[in-house]
């Protein structure tokens, strides 16, 4: 019949024309077979992050721009995962003053930027003073850093034309004097932002934007292409270790799932799972033992990271203000269940406010973040009554910014929430919009995750529990707990500081001004390429010290 | 001609103010600051905040640029007619703002680099469209009621019913991962990015899926346009006339029903060509394409207003253009046509 | 009512009578009579026609039997959710679960109301503003037309889509504010249809005869000039609607469109995405039902258009 072979034709055509366009993708195919393929890029590692926001240390803020910055520059500090413990990077040493406000930093000796410059206390507070700096064409937007320091925020506001707490009394030594007590401080300028610049970054401001010159163990190479790469090759003059790979390839992505695909296909060689694939991911490339280190079969990371998803409790609302209420909410929540379900048994459910890997005393976990129907239940039957047919007659909102991922655990919290009679609304809202209703205390419940500056338990209260602090959301204020928290940065003593977070951790918990949820997890993976690369908790990964197969 | 595109020119302008002046409006009753969310979900300290407002011209200033403070101690912010005119003003010199988001970057530079790659992907579609589109749609016609026929009938009506992010998944699913895993990975295509010094294919391959899938709705367009003119040319009387002096069916077609058959054709693919420049959002973001449609959802997404006033008040600029240049080649194509300002609608 | 009126009534009556005699060949009763003989032999609109019913009836009894085979469209079981994740079509399930452990054809399914509730609203929206700013044009000319014709050029100016996401981006997303967007952005090409229609109807004699008899203006519009645009407005209004639907699933693929866990198919895609190398079936299932119902409206569309004979110069 002449119908059937009319589709015989067009299918042979179609088939053609297929073969064509893939014959053609051959032709288009780079030099090299191998899945990486590619001439040089042997000795290279491919690399997929988000378009950073920026990559010149004085507004590096967030974990994309972090990646790239932090290998281009050394800050004075480094902390040390596995030790636990404090390290020297740029600066060889410090001394503390007795009063905790009065740092000095021995730099070390010889340190050259990648343009030859050398790096000394005057490039420190360079690199600090455009970060508090008005003028900039953008000022910073991470000054907050350098709050504790003298002289920050009179020259943000434009009364001070200098950083007068940081003083250089010879080349090599940086003194750094604070406002208030803070034995942290060191923690701080473990911050990549936090870094040294050449003279050519006033010189060429705008230069320096998209190929920054620091003086780190990389240098960039060409410049920064906007939502395409970012190369950098290894600086052979570093006063350090020199790094064992002769640069990264950083391919900028818009989206994890895209990003992902394009591992799959032998393209990039380290990225994030997109959710729900964990359990076929670890069984295809082995799981890290460690959770943070790829080795060729044991690819696949779920190490703890220093960070928290919450909700975030509007502690002024009617229904919400009630600690009762919050903790029956918190009872009510599987969070094992959220853990199991959506991110295949990686992350932790949370039940105080630090990750275990910032501290694991077992008298930190806060009363009621257990799972126990009847518990909430029996909390809520004061109050609020359940009718006939189960419903309490409270009814909250559940509001979270669309886009995240969080559609499925906020599903599933308002299940949950539903088991003990409470009427669930969700609401979704741009990231724009949710964040104003945030700020404007216009919420019930919202989800939020705090991701530490720094690998300190200061880190995870100060900033989100002080009454005045920018990053309380909850508009919790107990003057006890702000209190205790200066009195705490006080202590030089490393133990008897711990001692008072731990406290002040548990004025926090009977409150319960947010409820944890669960912390965060790495869920990564890397290529067969890599025969050794740390990706440490606060999710930097350590390009220097990684070696290629 | 010159007056016409002159009095074109003219309408237009009333056109643009509206449409910048409903983007500035929206842009003042969007909820979200665009300040308070440079920081992310870290919230900015007072003093940076004022600082950035400054740089943004968004609060009033004094000569030395220091801001002004009313009795209570707060900012004033500048009126939004304000920031209208210095938007135009600064429109008509040449500069577009800077980006909330992007740490300050000139949004001009911003389109500089994200509009070679629209223009780039438009291109290849359009050269796409026009060779299968005006073929499947000239065989459809002169074998009408064939197999053929009925084949592009449906083909063209589910490509246009299809949603355009969909069939980008469909196609990455086939070229990147089926062929790829049936092939053994020796034969597949690239389905994400624009290529690059390192990437694994030369640079023109990252094109073709983007491309395709950008000229997917069009090319059924064009197609079912082809089709329908021809045939109403090849119904009328001079062509018959030409058949019956004892021309072949092929000659008549290929010298006189063709040229006729294609100038609404071409009037389509000239629009389409403006409506590409306009950036694909969907395709864009399906395969990660670096163009100015994504940017811009980016930036209403981020609330990064100066990237989504600069970027549509240059796509208005850069349609109306391509309209006008369609509308004039009209003229050249179809003498019928002429522009003596009395072009009835 | 006064006598006065009720003369008017009749005057219009027999301007009616005069109307239907000038056009023997087409009075609105055999129009549509006409045009149904033409649909019916259209198999292409008519299986288009009955896909839509089909979904309408679908959509439409959902509540009475699918919950009860298929398990709810939102609703998640914490206690199964992890055995029933990502399962393969089955007998049971025969578009397969999601990673919620969600039943795929029950979401497709409650999927539908919200599509098609987004078309016709949607469309219905834009055709009345449309209708309104177009009849307002037309019929008064003059600075009236300059001026709504002048906003029709702005709105149509605007990239579309970016423009429904700035709308949302400002009214904040979930469905009602999907309807009005899409219904509100939809306008001008409405009322540029129905101008032009009412442009070529006003000129017609019928028309100066119940002007001179005195009719008013709304009567006019209403009781001559709409019933001669119907066909172009009802064949326009059927191709909106598939359009209205591929815009929200764009929408809410973008994560702008409805709000979780209410199913939406651009929403179920986008969930989908993630899974296409793995579980391609969670994003094709939910794109075929997109692409058959958008079809069926196109189809119906097209067979409306060639039975009505509306030449469709602006589509």
């Amino acid at each position: 019949m002449a119908g059937t072979m009319m589709n015989r034709r067009t299918f042979v055509q179609g088939g053609l024309a297929a073969s064509a366009l893939t014959a053609l993708a051959a032709c288009g195919k780079k030099g090299g077979s191998g899945g990486s393929g590619g001439d040089a890029n042997d000795n290279f590692i491919k690399f997929y992050i988000n378009n950073p926001v920026a990559i010149d240390p004085y507004n590096t803020q967030e974990s994309e721009g972090t990646q790239v910055e932090h290998i281009l520059f050394d800050a004075l500090t480094d902390y040390d995962w596995d030790k636990g413990e404090l390290v020297a990077k740029a600066a060889e040493s410090w001394e503390i003053n007795d009063a905790a406000d009065e740092f000095t930093f021995h730099l070390v000796k010889g340190a050259t930027f990648h343009n030859g410059d050398p790096v000394d206390a005057a490039s420190f507070k360079r690199g600090w003073e455009r970060i508090c700096d008005p003028n900039m064409t953008t000022p910073s937007e991470i000054r907050y850093h350098l709050d504790p320091v003298v002289g920050a925020a009179e020259m943000a506001a434009g009364e001070a034309t200098e950083l007068a707490g940081v003083t250089c009394p010879d080349e090599s030594t940086l003194v750094v004097k604070l406002t208030a007590p803070m034995a942290d401080f060191p923690y701080v300028c473990v911050h990549p932002a936090l870094a040294p610049v050449p003279q050519a970054a006033l010189d060429d401001p705008e230069a320096f934007l998209t190929a920054p010159i620091g003086n780190g163990p990389f240098k960039m190479d060409g410049e920064w292409v906007a939502d395409q790469y970012i190369n950098v090759v290894r600086y052979d003059d570093y006063y350090g270790d020199p790094a064992k790979v002769d640069g990264i390839y950083f391919s900028i992505q818009k989206d994890p799932d895209t990003a992902f695909r394009e591992f799959e296909a032998g393209n990039i060689d380290f990225t994030s799972i997109p959710s729900g694939r964990l359990g076929e991911v670890s069984d295809k490339y082995g799981l890290a033992e460690d959770g943070y280190t790829v080795t060729p079969g044991a690819q696949t990371l779920t190490g703890a990271e220093v960070s928290i998803y919450y909700l975030v409790v509007n502690v002024e609302d009617e229904v919400m203000g009630d600690p009762v209420v919050r903790k029956a909410f918190s009872l009510a929540i599987n969070r094992q269940n959220i853990c199991d379900t959506v991110f295949e048994g990686t992350r932790q459910p949370a039940d105080c406010i630090f990750p275990r890997i910032i501290d694991d005393d077992a008298g930190n976990i806060w009363d009621g973040c257990e799972y126990d129907l009847d518990a909430a239940a029996a909390l809520l039957d004061e109050k609020y009554p359940a009718g006939a047919d189960g419903k309490r007659g409270i009814s909250i909102t559940l509001s979270y910014n669309s886009g995240g991922g969080h559609e499925d655990i906020m599903s599933i919290i308002q299940g949950d929430l539903e088991k003990i009679g409470v009427e669930v609304t969700q609401e979704s809202l741009e990231w724009a919009a949710y964040l104003q209703n945030l700020s404007d205390g216009n919420f019930q419940v919202g989800r939020l995750g705090w991701i530490a500056d720094y690998p300190t338990m200061d880190n995870f209260l100060y900033p989100n529990f002080l009454s005045t602090a920018e990053n309380n959301y909850s508009r919790y204020n107990n003057p006890e707990v702000d209190k205790a928290l200066a009195d705490a940065r006080q202590l030089i003593d490393e133990e008897e500081r711990k001692a008072a977070y731990r406290e002040v951790n548990k004025l926090v918990g009977a409150d319960m001004p947010i409820i944890p949820v669960m912390f965060y997890s790495h869920n990564h993976v890397g290529s067969e390429r890599l025969a050794s690369f740390f990706y440490d908790p606060q999710g930097k990964a350590e390009f220097a010290a990684a070696e290629l197969a | 001609m010159l007056r016409y595109i002159a009095k074109r020119v003219i309408q237009f302008i009333p056109v643009f103010l509206g449409v910048t002046l409903i983007l500035f409006v929206m842009q003042n009753v969007v909820p979200g600051d665009p300040i308070k969310l440079i920081a992310g979900e870290k919230k900015l300290d007072p003093q940076t905040e004022i600082n950035l407002r400054v740089s943004y011209h968004l609060i009033e200033t004094d000569e030395s640029g220091r801001p002004i403070y009313d009795e209570d101690g707060n900012t004033i912010d500048t009126p939004l007619w304000k920031r209208y005119v210095a938007y135009v003003s600064g429109l008509l010199h040449g500069d577009l703002g800077r980006s909330y988001q992007q740490n300050g970057k000139p949004v001009s530079s911003i389109l500089g680099q994200k509009y070679p790659y629209t223009f780039r992907l438009a291109v290849v579609a359009i050269i796409i469209e026009s060779i299968i589109g005006i073929a499947a749609g000239m065989v459809s016609a002169i074998r009408r009621y064939s197999a053929w026929d009925v084949g592009v009938t449906l083909v063209t009506s589910g490509m246009v019913a299809m949603p355009a992010f969909w069939f980008g998944m469909l196609q990455q699913l086939f070229w990147g991962i089926f062929l790829k895993n049936v092939t053994g990975g020796s034969f597949y295509l690239p389905i994400s990015g624009a290529g690059g010094p390192h990437a694994e294919f030369e640079g023109w391959v990252y094109y073709l899926l983007p491309a395709l899938t950008l000229a997917a709705v069009s090319t059924a367009y064009t197609a079912r346009i082809m089709r329908s003119q021809l045939l109403e040319v090849l119904n009328q009387d001079y062509i018959r006339t030409a058949r019956a002096k004892g021309l072949s069916r092929r000659a008549v077609i290929w010298r006189h029903a063709l040229k006729n058959a294609l100038i609404p054709v071409v009037t389509y693919i000239g629009m389409d060509f403006g409506g590409m420049l306009a950036g694909a959002i969907l395709t864009e973001t399906v395969f990660n394409w670096p163009g100015i449609g994504f940017e811009t959802y980016r930036a209403i997404s981020q609330r990064d207003w100066p990237i989504v006033m600069g970027s549509v008040t240059v796509i208005v600029i850069v349609v109306m253009i391509i309209n006008l240049i369609v509308d004039i080649s009209y003229a050249f194509l179809d003498p019928r046509i002429r522009f003596d300002g009395s072009k009835s609608e | 009512m006064d006598a006065n009126n009720d003369t008017l009534g009749a005057a219009a009556a027999s301007v009616e009578a005069a109307q239907a005699s000038t056009f023997a060949a087409a009075p609105s009763r055999t129009l549509w009579g006409d045009a149904w003989h033409r649909l019916r032999r259209n198999r292409l609109a008519m299986g288009g026609a009955i896909w839509i019913i089909l979904m309408v009836v679908i959509a439409l009894t959902a509540d009475l039997w699918v919950p009860r085979t298929l398990g709810s469209p939102t609703a998640i079981d914490s206690s199964t959710m992890t055995s029933m994740s990502r399962l393969p079509p089955s007998s049971e399930h025969p578009f397969g679960t999601d990673t919620l452990g969600r039943d795929v054809l029950c979401r497709v399914i409650y999927g539908a109301r919200i599509s098609l509730s987004v078309g016709v609203l949607a469309t219905a929206i834009s055709t009345l503003i449309g209708l309104v700013a177009g009849a307002l044009a037309a019929y008064n000319g003059g600075l009236w037309d300059a001026v709504i014709m002048r906003f029709a050029d702005i709105f149509l100016a605007f990239p579309y889509t970016l423009f429904v996401i700035a709308m949302l981006a400002v009214i904040g997303p979930g469905i009602q504010n999907v309807f009005i967007a899409i219904g509100v952005l939809g306008w001008p090409s409405i009322a540029r249809v129905f101008r032009s229609a009412i442009l070529s109807v006003k000129e017609n004699d019928y028309v100066d005869a119940a002007r001179a008899m005195g009719a008013s203006d709304a009567r006019i519009i209403l009781r001559h000039i709409f019933p001669n645009s119907v066909a172009s407005i009802v064949v326009y209004a059927t191709m909106n609607i598939g359009g209205a639907i591929l815009t929200e699933s764009a929408l809410s693929f973008l994560g702008m469109g409805v709000i979780p866990p209410d199913p939406s198919w651009g929403i179920m895609i986008q969930d989908g995405q993630t899974y296409l190398a793995t579980q391609p079936w969670l994003m094709i299932m939910p794109g075929i039902a997109i692409l058959t119902t958008v079809l069926a409206f196109t189809l119906l569309g097209d067979g409306l258009r060639d039975a009505l004979d509306v030449k469709m110069k602006d589509a």
